[in-house]
C-alpha cells in the first residue's frame, strides 16, 4: 500500500516538478500539433509514393506519437535532477529507488496514451479514416500498451543520464531512429533483415502492429499476440531502466559523479 | 560595408559557437541521416527507386530547415537563459544586425546535413553524387542559406517578444518539409495549401536545388527563394523594431 | 543637447503583471518600482543599495534602456531611455554579476571580436583595443581558450563607455577578485566614467560610492553620501548579542523595551546573532540580558553604529 502510494504521489509529483513541457503553449505546440503535423507529412508522403494506404501511416503514426512524451519525459524525469542539484536528495531517501522511479514512468505513459489517442482522432477527422467501434477499446488498450513500453524505454534513456552527459543527444536519436526502426513509416518488408530484428527490440512497434489489424476490423484475438509483445518488451525496458539506476548509481558514488553535469 | 561586415563577423562565430557544441553537431548529423535513411527505402518501398539522390539531397535540406527552426526558436530562448539577449540587445545597432547572424548561422550549421546525407547515400546506399549542374547546386546551396536564413529571421522576431518561443517552433518543421516539397513534391495535397506553399522561401530553395540535382533551369528559383527571402528580411526588420519595444515593455528580455 | 548630468530621471514607476494558471488565470500585478527620482552628476559613482526585491535591477534595467518605464521619465546625458535608444545604447555599459552573459564556447578573443563589431568600434581599432584589454587582465597569450571565468566587465572598456551600469557585479567573486573589481571601479571613476553601482554589500558601497540611495520596497528611503547615511545611526548604540535558540517572543519583548530602535536577528549556524540599536543615552544593555534569561548566550558587545547599522535602520524605518 505504501508502495502504491509512493509510486502514485510520487510519480506525479515528480511529473510536475521534472517535465519541462506542461505550459499550455508547449503542450499543444509540442505534444499535440507536433505528432498531427508528423501524421500527416508521412501519410501524403505514402499517398505520393504510393507506398502503402492511409491506414497504415494514420494508425502507425498516432501509435508512435506516444513516444515524443514518453522519450523525452522518460529523459527529464532522471536527468533533470541533475539540472536542479536534486538527484542527490533522492537518492538519499531510504525508499526502493526502483520503485520511485517506476513510479514516475506512470503519469508519462498516461499523457502518451492521451496524445496518441488525440493523433488518431486528428487521423480520422482530417484524412477520413473511418475504424469501426468495436476496435475501440481494443485500440485503447494498444496505444496504452505502447505508451507504457515507451515511457520505460525513457526512463532507461534517463538512466542512461546518470552516467553521460549529452543525454539529450541519445533521446532525441533514439526519437529518430523510433521513426525508422519501428516499422511505422516503411513497410517491414522494405527494410533490411537487422533492422527488423532491432525493431523487434524497441517499444512501439508491437503496437503499432496490433493497432493496424484492430483498425482492420480483426478482433481483439487477432491482436493479442502483438500487444503481449509489446507488454514484455515494456517489461523488459522496466527491469533494464532499474538496473541500470543501480549500477550508475553504485558507480557514481565511487567516482563521484553525481552532480557534475 | 560596415554592415556587411559586421553581419558575415555575426554570421562565422556564430556558426562556429554552435559548431563547438557536440549537441548541435550530432543533431545535424545523426538525425538527417536516420530521416535520409528513411526517405531510401520509403523510395524504393514506392515506385521511385531512380530518384534515389533527390532524396539524399531532400533529406538534407529538411536537415537544413530543422536546424534553422530549432536554431531561431532556440536562439532568442537560449540566450534568454544565458543571459546575453539584453546584452546583444543593449548594443547601439538595428536588432537585425543582431539577430540575422543568429539565424543565417544555423543555416550554414544546417547544411552539414546536406553533405553528410550525400555522404551517407554514397557510401551505404552506393548513390553516385551525379548532379546534373554541379555549379548550379552550389549556387542554389547558398541560396538556400541566405533564404532559410531570412526566412528564420522572420521567426526569430516573433520569438523575441514570446516566452515560449521554442513551443511554437517545435512543431513547425513537418508542415514546412511537407507544404515546400522538400523531399519530394507533394501534389496530392489539398489545392488550398498551394498558394501558402509559393510564397515560402523553403519552396522554392528545395525546388532550386532539386532542378540543379536533376536538371532544370535552376536560376529562376534561385531568384524567387532569395526575392522573397528578402521580403521576410523587411519584414521581419520591421517587426523586431516594434517587438523589441514591446518586449521592453513586457519585460521578455530577461527571465529564464 | 547633451546635458550635464549623466543621469536624470523622474517619479520613475515600473509594475510587472503576471499571470498563473490557464484554466482560471489569476492576474497579479507586482509594484517593483514606486516612484524614484534620481541626478547623477557626470564622473559619479553613485550606488544603490538595498535588499533583495527592493527593486535595484529594475531600476537599472529602466536606466539602460532594457525595461520601458510605467510611468515617469529617465534621461541618459539628455536623452530619453525610452524613445532615444540607439544614442542612449552609444554611451552607455551594463555589466550584471554571476556567470551569465559571456558565450562560454567561444574564445576570449572571439567574444571580444563580436562584441566589438556590435558596438561598432572601427575595425583598425578593434585589434589595438582587445590586444590592450587582454593584456590588462593578464590574459596575453591565453586569448585562445574559452572565457571561463574571466572579467565579465571587459566587453564593456571595448567602446569605453560614458555611463556605465554594475548590477551587482561583485556576487560570487572570491574577495582577492572582488578587491581587483572595485579598484578596477575606482579607476573607471577616476578616469570620468559615471559608474552606477547596484550591492548589498556594505563595505563595497562605503569604500566607493560618492552618493549612496538606499532603496527598499521600490522607493528611495535615504540618500545623500557614506558619511550622511552614517550619522543617521548618530546618537545611537548598538548592543550585539550572541545567543542559541531565541524564540521569537523574546526578540518582540526586545522590541518593546523602552529607548529601542531596531532589533534584528542574523542566523549564523546553530548561533544567532541579535543587534539591537538604541538611543546612546539609553543603557539597554541590561535590559536586554535580562530579556533573554534562561537562554543560553555567548559573546555580548556593545559598540559604535556602522554604515550597516544605518542600513538596516533605514531599510527597516520603510
Amino acid at each position: 500500500m505504501r508502495t502504491l502510494r509512493l509510486m502514485g504521489i510520487g510519480g506525479a509529483l515528480a511529473y510536475r516538478a521534472l517535465f519541462n513541457w506542461t505550459t499550455p503553449a508547449m503542450y499543444t505546440g509540442t505534444l499535440l500539433a507536433g505528432p498531427t503535423f508528423q501524421l500527416l507529412f508521412f501519410a501524403y508522403l505514402g499517398r505520393q509514393l504510393q507506398v502503402a494506404d492511409d491506414r497504415f501511416f494514420i494508425v502507425g503514426n498516432a501509435v508512435l506519437a506516444a513516444s515524443t512524451a514518453c522519450v523525452f519525459g522518460g529523459t527529464m524525469a532522471v536527468a533533470n535532477e541533475r539540472r536542479y542539484g536534486t538527484l542527490g536528495h533522492v537518492l538519499l531517501s531510504p525508499r526502493s529507488r526502483t520503485v520511485v522511479f517506476w513510479g514516475r514512468v506512470l503519469p508519462y505513459a498516461g499523457n502518451g496514451l492521451l496524445i496518441a489517442a488525440f493523433t488518431l482522432l486528428m487521423g480520422v477527422l482530417l484524412l477520413g479514416l473511418r475504424i469501426p467501434a468495436s476496435a475501440l477499446p481494443g485500440l485503447a488498450l494498444a496505444l496504452a500498451a505502447g505508451s507504457l513500453a515507451c515511457g520505460f524505454f525513457g526512463l532507461t534513456l534517463g538512466a542512461l543520464g546518470l552516467r553521460f552527459r549529452d543525454v539529450w543527444v541519445v533521446s532525441n536519436v533514439s526519437a529518430a531512429l523510433l521513426l525508422l526502426l519501428t516499422g511505422v513509416n516503411v513497410p517491414r518488408d522494405g527494410l533490411p533483415d537487422w533492422m527488423i530484428t532491432v525493431g523487434q527490440l524497441l517499444p512501439i512497434t508491437h503496437a503499432a502492429e496490433a493497432a493496424r489489424l484492430l483498425a482492420a476490423g480483426r478482433g481483439l484475438d487477432a491482436a493479442a499476440p502483438a500487444l503481449g509483445r509489446e507488454l514484455l518488451v515494456g517489461a523488459g525496458y522496466a527491469v533494464l531502466a532499474a538496473l541500470l539506476l543501480k549500477v550508475f548509481e553504485a558507480e557514481s558514488r565511487r567516482r563521484a559523479s553525481l552532480e557534475t553535469l | 560595408m560596415r554592415t556587411l561586415r559586421t553581419l558575415l563577423i555575426g554570421t562565422v562565430l556564430r556558426a562556429k559557437h554552435l559548431s563547438r557544441s557536440p549537441f548541435e553537431v550530432a543533431m545535424a548529423l545523426v538525425i538527417p541521416l536516420v530521416q535520409a535513411t528513411l526517405a531510401v527505402y520509403l523510395f524504393r518501398a514506392g515506385d521511385e527507386p531512380h530518384r534515389l539522390l533527390e532524396a539524399a539531397v531532400g533529406a538534407g535540406l529538411m536537415g537544413v530547415w530543422a536546424s534553422v527552426l530549432t536554431g531561431s526558436g532556440g536562439a532568442i530562448q537560449h540566450q534568454r537563459f544565458e543571459g546575453t539577449l539584453e546584452i546583444i540587445m543593449l548594443t547601439p545597432r538595428h536588432p537585425v544586425l543582431v539577430i540575422l547572424p543568429l539565424t543565417a548561422a544555423t543555416a550554414v550549421t544546417g547544411c552539414y546535413a546536406l553533405v553528410a546525407t550525400l555522404l551517407w547515400g554514397r557510401l551505404v546506399y552506393g548513390i553516385p553524387i551525379d548532379l546534373a549542374h554541379p555549379l548550379a547546386f552550389g549556387a542554389a546551396t547558398l541560396a538556400c542559406i541566405a533564404g532559410l536564413g531570412m526566412f528564420g529571421l522572420l521567426l526569430a522576431s516573433t520569438f523575441v517578444l514570446l516566452r515560449n518561443a521554442n513551443a511554437l517552433a517545435n512543431p513547425l518543421d513537418y508542415p514546412i518539409w511537407l507544404l515546400s516539397g522538400m523531399l519530394v513534391p507533394i501534389s496530392v495535397l489539398p489545392a488550398w495549401t498551394a498558394p501558402i506553399a509559393a510564397v515560402l522561401p523553403t519552396t522554392w530553395g528545395a525546388r532550386a536545388l532539386r532542378e540543379a540535382t536533376v536538371g532544370g533551369p535552376v536560376w529562376p528559383s534561385i531568384g524567387i527563394c532569395l526575392a522573397l527571402g528578402t521580403v521576410c528580411l523587411v519584414l521581419g526588420a520591421v517587426l523586431l523594431k516594434s517587438f523589441e519595444r514591446r518586449a521592453r515593455a513586457a519585460a521578455t528580455l530577461a527571465l529564464a | 543637447m547633451e546635458s550635464d548630468y549623466a543621469i536624470e530621471a523622474e517619479g520613475l514607476r515600473r509594475t510587472y503583471r503576471t499571470r498563473t494558471g490557464w484554466l482560471r488565470p489569476r492576474r497579479e500585478t507586482v509594484e517593483a518600482v514606486r516612484g524614484i527620482d534620481l541626478t547623477v552628476r557626470r564622473g559619479e559613482l553613485f550606488g544603490l543599495l538595498g535588499p533583495n526585491g527592493a527593486g535595484k535591477t529594475t531600476t537599472i534595467k529602466m536606466l539602460n534602456t532594457l525595461l520601458i518605464p510605467t510611468a515617469g521619465t529617465a534621461r541618459i546625458r539628455g536623452f530619453d531611455v525610452v524613445e532615444q535608444t540607439r544614442e542612449v545604447r552609444r554611451r552607455i555599459g551594463y555589466v550584471f554579476g554571476g556567470d551569465r552573459g559571456l558565450y562560454d564556447r567561444l574564445s576570449a578573443l572571439d567574444n571580444l571580436r563580436y562584441f566589438a563589431e556590435l558596438y561598432g568600434v572601427p575595425p583598425r581599432d578593434q585589434r589595438r583595443r582587445i590586444a590592450e584589454l587582454l593584456e590588462l587582465v593578464g590574459l596575453t597569450g591565453r586569448e585562445q581558450e574559452r572565457v571561463e571565468g574571466y572579467s565579465r566587465g571587459m566587453r564593456q572598456r571595448l567602446h569605453a563607455p560614458e555611463v556605465l551600469f554594475l548590477d551587482e557585479p561583485s556576487i560570487g567573486v572570491d574577495p582577492v577578485a572582488a578587491r581587483e573589481l572595485r579598484r578596477t571601479v575606482a579607476g573607471l571613476a577616476a578616469g570620468g566614467t559615471t559608474v552606477v553601482l547596484t550591492t548589498h554589500y556594505m563595505a563595497e558601497a562605503d569604500e566607493l560610492c560618492d552618493r549612496i540611495a538606499v532603496i527598499s520596497g521600490g522607493e528611495i528611503q535615504a540618500l545623500g553620501t557614506p558619511a550622511e547615511l552614517r550619522s543617521r545611526a548618530d546618537g545611537r548604540r548598538v548592543v550585539e548579542v550572541e545567543a542559541y535558540g531565541v524564540p521569537d517572543t523574546a526578540i518582540s519583548a526586545l522590541r518593546g523595551l523602552p529607548g529601542v530602535r531596531e532589533t534584528s536577528v542574523e542566523d549564523r549556524g546553530a548561533l544567532q546573532l541579535l543587534t539591537v540599536q538604541s538611543d546612546a543615552h539609553v543603557d539597554v544593555q541590561g535590559d536586554v540580558l535580562r530579556e533573554l534569561a534562561g537562554i543560553r548566550l555567548g559573546r555580548v558587545d556593545s559598540r559604535e553604529p556602522t554604515l550597516e547599522d544605518a542600513y538596516v535602520a533605514i531599510v527597516g524605518a520603510a
